[in-house]
């Protein structure tokens, strides 16, 4: 492609496919960029490789059977996504679900974002060289797999709350084994930041690497760990606090230049924040029921249903007809790993979701990619590509 | 970036409880209601959604993201309702939502609200106000048809460019299935980016067309997937 320059200069731009199908991509993204040397002179992204209809396939099921679908939106982390939308139609019902049910779900929804954090940050630094740190990072993850496996039965798509509780209590050992993994992570944390914070080749490779100013993030509707890593200290856990964060004594993670180093570091540095608030979940659990007791959102029970008419037909319509969820339009929202989860829900009173509208915090994040990279060399596109963390699932739906 | 403003969204938010919830929601509904013929939308029993008339909305949007009192500077979402056959539902078939919430302060939420009549669904772009609007509504436009008058790239975002219709329409069959062949070549929209970045484009490459032999194959294999597809739906 010929052009002139902005200084006047005729020059020759290689137009270069990056992805879709590329290691480096992690999963299908396609940037389309326009090469002066290594320099990128300018960065058309294509998304939709993974779309799957998510928004028109909810609308086919009732409010139950949404919450498969709602796994395969952050595949890296599905239990935060399940929260997200389950915690949304209670707010809707206005109900409250137990103490136990309650920190459970803060104790699940920081170990899906360890491992969510884990895989960006051991990715970021496997995208650079710096393979060992994958290792060190995710044997412990493999570990918290194997919890989530013996919890729900799935190691990725776990589907493991319902609307208005959980699937079911967890097994004998859990505790123990939460606290064990616990050590392991932080162990695994360390090894880490031993490899990367005071390294030379990674500093010099992250520092200014494709830097964000927090207007800019604002204006692109950046969340979570990105927009914090350029000074802006929001995060839903403090600003509108869930499930008692409130309650949790915890920081959140801040960093200054919004380069991919701050944005590697504060997920680094989250995970700390993490491994202390399951630690204090872990404190807090006490043996108690699961669920509402709600009969509009939870099935009675089989020594009901079995022996008591209206308990068979409240299961029977509960199950067949759906979760009839009241008749309105409401947005709610959770801090998932990669920023605010939102679910804009569209109800006309019957079983059937009209309208799921996912917010999905990766969307905005890649939307800046290409401003993001134009000026900057390939190399340095692909680790700030790992470092903003796009899941093509929820960015595709 | 200004130094106060850094210094601003720096700082910690105080968490939102009901009353500072409530007293955002009435300020914003009492001049949104007064300077913009802004409405009270029943639907959202939750929250606050105001619906606007769709001249209105640029002006509403520009005040509530610049305006001290309310500094909504986050665009979270846009999207589109389809209400077709929805129960009880009288007015225009579609409503375009704007989800905003500010950053300096932790209370402040609310939805804008903009019916759109089926005949020439259309409503203003935002793409200047908010950069990440420019995606969002682009991928509106893509699941409902709705055009956004002024927006500078309105093309597909989620669905293949050859695809017909708007998937999130209510009548769309959520089962059709539709053979898609060829790949995006972004060229146009490459010429258009180096212009805005300051180049002068002289030479640009035409779209890169399959071989003939590409050709041939294309067409022998999609008239034979192309009966299977359509039998499928």
């Amino acid at each position: 492609m010929k052009v002139l320059t902005p200084q006047g200069e005729k020059i020759d731009l290689l137009t270069v496919n990056i992805g879709p199908s590329h290691p480096a991509t992690h999963g299908a993204l396609r940037a389309f960029v326009a090469l002066d040397g290594e320099t990128i002179a300018g960065t058309v992204t294509e998304i939709g490789y993974l779309h799957r209809g998510f928004e028109k396939m909810v609308e086919q099921g009732t409010w139950q059977q949404v919450l498969p679908y709602t796994d395969r939106l952050n595949y890296c982390s599905a239990i935060l996504n399940n929260i997200g939308f389950c915690h949304t139609i209670e707010r809707m019902f206005e109900v409250e679900i137990p103490e136990r049910a309650k920190v459970l779900r803060v104790l699940l929804s920081e170990l899906s974002r360890i491992i969510d954090h884990v895989v960006c940050v051991a990715a970021a630094a496997a995208d650079l060289g710096a393979l060992t740190n994958y290792f060190y990072l995710f044997n412990p993850r493999e570990k918290v797999y194997g919890i989530w496996e013996k919890l729900s039965g799935a190691r990725l798509t776990n589907t493991f709350t319902r609307i208005g509780g959980l699937y079911r209590d967890t097994y004998d050992g859990f505790e123990s084994e939460v606290a064990s993994v616990l050590v392991e992570v932080e162990k695994g944390l360390d090894d880490a930041f031993r490899l990367l914070q005071h390294n030379r080749i990674f500093i010099e490779r992250t520092r200014g690497c494709c830097p964000i100013s927090a207007e800019d993030a604002v204006s692109w509707g950046w969340t979570g760990p990105c927009l914090r890593a350029t000074g802006v200290d929001r995060d839903l856990r403090k600003d509108e606090p869930y499930l008692d964060y409130e309650t949790y004594d915890f920081q959140t993670v801040v960093g200054s230049t919004g380069d991919t180093f701050d944005r590697v570091m504060v997920r680094m540095y989250e995970i700390k924040e993490s491994i202390s608030i399951c630690r204090q979940a872990l404190a807090r659990l006490r043996p108690g029921p699961i669920n509402t007791t709600d009969p509009r959102l939870i099935l009675p029970g089989h020594g009901k249903a079995y022996h008591d008419m209206e308990a068979l037909i409240n299961h029977f319509k509960v199950v067949f007809e759906g979760v009839c969820v009241p008749a309105g339009e409401f947005y709610g929202s959770i801090e998932a790993a990669n920023g605010e989860l939102g679910f804009f829900v569209v109800s006309d009173g019957s079983g059937k979701p009209w309208k799921i509208k996912v917010r999905p915090p990766c969307f905005t994040q890649f939307a800046a990619y290409a401003d993001l990279v134009e000026g900057s060399m390939v190399a340095d596109a692909i680790a700030c590509l790992s470092s903003i963390n796009i899941i093509a699932g929820e960015l595709d739906r | 970036m200004s130094q106060t403003a850094t210094t601003d969204l720096g700082r910690e938010l105080v968490p939102a409880n009901a009353q500072s919830r409530k007293a955002f929601q009435d300020q914003a509904f009492q001049i949104l209601s007064s300077r913009f013929e802004g409405i009270l939308d029943p639907a959202d029993r939750w929250g606050l959604t105001v619906i606007l008339p769709a001249p209105k909305l640029r002006e509403a949007v520009r005040f509530l993201r610049d305006d001290s009192e309310f500094q909504m500077d986050l665009l979270l979402d846009v999207t589109a309702i389809d209400y077709l056959e929805y129960p009880g539902h009288e007015e225009a078939r579609y409503a375009v939502v704007y989800n905003l919430r500010s950053q300096r302060n932790a209370a402040r939420r609310l939805r804008l609200k903009v019916r759109v009549e089926e005949e020439s669904p259309s409503v203003p772009s935002i793409h200047d106000l908010f950069k990440i609007a420019n995606w969002q509504e682009r991928e509106t436009w893509d699941q409902y048809g709705i055009v956004f008058a002024g927006h500078p790239d309105l093309r597909r975002l989620l669905n293949h460019i050859e695809f017909q219709g708007h998937p999130l329409r209510k009548d769309y069959p959520a089962r059709k299935r539709q053979w898609l062949s060829t790949n995006d070549p972004l060229v146009d929209p490459m010429v258009a980016r180096l212009k805005s970045n300051g180049f002068t484009v002289l030479e640009a490459p035409t779209a890169n067309a399959p071989s003939v032999e590409e050709t041939d194959l294309l067409g022998k294999v999609s008239r034979e997937q192309r009966n299977n597809v359509e039998k499928q739906s």
